[in-house]
């Protein structure tokens, strides 16, 4: 029993509950309050390391928590593995900058932004840590409802529309995601995510199938993978950067976990392999790859072209799971880590530049290194990485990538990625080009000095110089990450770890 | 099986709806469609055809029909609800822009 897992989901629940009333009376309360609450939700992720840090080393690390005290498999079980850990650290790091970058970016509304902005918090943490196949299904329905105002935030015509294409597409996803939820009732009487892991193999073949087929199309219209892919590059294109950061960045992330959760220690990966399916969403995922380059590619708007690299990158993370070897494992895990922070860095970055511009297009990109010289190089360092250039991050993750193909014997994969790499670097290379360009700088924009005072630009730059060098300092370290990493695929690769935990056999 | 039946005609009717029709409401009535389909599926396929919870001591367990089904269609029902009030809130800010509640005017379901 401990109780941080508990407050890890309730703290920023309270908080996105109380900052309505406190922001009636004083707004810079509210400001304290908003980061006194990320700090401390940064703070409680920090210590369940610190607390736990010789477990975490030598691999043996599982808490849970009983809500209730309803002993597993009756009441709701909320554990924390390797796995769960790995992505709650992750999490809590990108919010508390994304928090932090949000009091300098966002201007208006705020009170809104930030209870949006914290309920998405909690139902991150709620599908992380629940050990529970329905409540799983309510914290993604709750990440979905509290996504999309912030999608539609900017209450413009395009972040509307984008919404409405967000909410039909993200609700088919969490029917689908029902679905299976009742056939695992209906057929094993349990909720249990131990429970169901411990009597699937028990189910007649074709039931197995279905259940599978059901989670499947689910996660991957959430997730956003080819045939479900339409309304992902809008969505993540029309709302604030700081949330194109976060949607792009840290929320696909969240359904990467559902998916090696669910497929690894829930359903089984044998039964992805006896029936088939571990082909077809190879093939489907490495397709979603090359079409999210190839749309990026003919795209000529910003934000909506880091969005279609989204598309390719989920792409290649969901191939190389597949494969299923350590070596695999570790690289999708790897790449989620790097896709993360460049990402993250590439939409901070292009958020701060896109104020001195009049539009999203390239061609309003004109001439704007000369306007903020650092932040520039940033999105230069951001976009490397994407495309796989040494020393970033992106380099050594897709280096792991392309050797995990190789060692499959999945050469026309590997090839795949190389390829949209090449991509990468065209649809890249322009932006670069474009920003350098030179113009004459002229007087400076009197409009420019209001929006200064809306930016608060010193936030804003130093979150994104942040996320810049850590792309740079974890390309260079990488090794580090792979003790965590071991421990995690250990926990991916024998789902009876899992099952014995929580029902302690 | 009349169960099984009745969820995939209805579950198909909604998507149908979703798929065809050009009005965004009636978009929305068609998701409502597709949740109650599994809904009234999940309600029946786990009816027992016993005694209603809740036991009052002189019961047995094995005699009463399973509980949890309902709590879960409850919580379910809220997701709906809620879900279905949001987009309609974001059609009618949409046709504040567009003046239309045709799906087309935001590039329709399957175009990027």
């Amino acid at each position: 029993m401990s109780i941080t897992l508990i407050l890890l989901i309730i703290v920023p629940l309270a908080t996105a509950i109380l900052i309505p009333f406190v922001d009636s009376f004083s707004n810079s309360a509210r400001k304290i309050m908003v980061v006194f609450s990320t700090l401390l939700e940064f703070s409680i992720g920090m210590f369940i390391i610190v607390v736990n840090f010789n477990e975490i080393m030598d691999n043996s690390f599982f808490l849970t928590y009983y809500l209730g005290q309803w002993i597993p498999p009756i009441g709701i079980t909320l554990s924390m593995d390797m796995l769960s850990l790995f992505f709650s650290t992750l999490i809590s790091f990108s919010l508390l900058l994304i928090v932090i970058y949000s009091i300098g970016f966002i201007g208006h509304h705020e009170g809104k932004y930030y209870v949006l902005l914290f309920l998405i918090w909690s139902a991150m943490h709620g599908i992380v840590l629940t050990g529970d196949i329905f409540n799983l299904d309510v914290f993604l329905e709750l990440l979905l409802i509290t996504s999309a105002p912030l999608v539609a935030f900017k209450r413009n015509r395009n972040g509307t529309e984008a919404a409405i294409k967000y909410m039909f597409y993200g609700t088919i996803g969490g029917l689908f995601v029902f679905i299976g939820v009742v056939l695992v009732y209906f057929n094993l009487g349990t909720l249990n995510f131990a429970e169901i892991s411990k009597n699937f193999s028990n189910l007649s073949l074709f039931v197995q199938k279905l259940i599978s087929f059901f989670f499947l199309i689910g996660i991957f219209i959430k997730m956003g993978i080819f045939p479900f892919h339409f309304w992902l590059s809008k969505a993540h294109s029309a709302c604030p950067s700081s949330i194109s950061a976060l949607l792009s960045g840290v929320i696909v992330k969240v359904y990467v976990y559902v998916f090696i959760r669910l497929f690894w220690n829930v359903i089984g990966y044998e039964v992805l392999i006896e029936t088939g399916l571990n082909h077809v969403i190879l093939v489907i995922a490495l397709i979603s790859s090359i079409i999210g380059h190839i749309m990026a590619l003919y795209e000529n708007d910003v934000k909506r072209m880091l969005a279609y690299s989204t598309i390719a990158n989920l792409g290649l993370i969901i191939a190389v799971l597949t494969i299923n070897t350590k070596l695999a494992l570790i690289a999708g895990l790897l790449h989620v880590v790097s896709h993360l922070l460049m990402k993250v860095s590439l939409f901070t970055t292009t958020g701060y530049l896109l104020q001195f511009t009049h539009g999203h297009k390239r061609s309003d990109l004109k001439g704007v290194a000369y306007k903020n010289m650092l932040v520039f190089i940033g999105f230069v360092i951001g976009a490397g990485g994407m495309v796989g250039f040494p020393p970033m991050i992106g380099f050594a993750s897709k280096w792991f990538v392309i050797k995990a193909f190789m060692s499959d014997g999945l050469n026309w994969a590997a090839l795949i990625i190389i390829l949209g790499s090449i991509f990468a670097f065209v649809y890249y290379i322009r932006y670069i080009v474009t920003g350098f360009k030179k113009i004459n700088l002229g007087p400076p924009d009197k409009f420019r000095l209001i929006l200064t005072v809306f930016y608060r630009e010193q936030v804003v730059t130093d979150i994104a110089f942040f996320f810049v060098i850590a792309v740079l300092i974890s390309g260079i370290f990488f090794k580090l990450l792979f003790g965590p990493l071991e421990g995690v695929v250990q926990v991916i690769q024998n789902p009876s770890l899992y099952i014995n935990a929580v029902l302690g056999m | 099986m009349i169960n099984n039946l009745v969820f995939v005609i209805l579950f198909l009717l909604g998507f149908y709806a979703i798929l065809v029709k050009k009005n965004l409401i009636k978009m929305v009535i068609g998701l409502n469609i597709m949740e109650g389909a599994i809904f009234y599926w999940f309600i029946s396929i786990t009816d027992r055809g016993k005694a209603i919870p809740i036991v009052n001591g002189t019961q047995v367990a094995s005699q009463m029909n399973d509980p949890i089904p309902q709590a879960l269609i409850l919580t379910g029902i809220v997701i709906g609800a809620s879900t279905s009030a949001f987009l309609l809130t974001l059609i009618i800010e949409l046709n504040k822009f567009t003046n239309s509640t045709n799906p087309d005017q935001i590039g329709g379901m399957i175009e990027d």
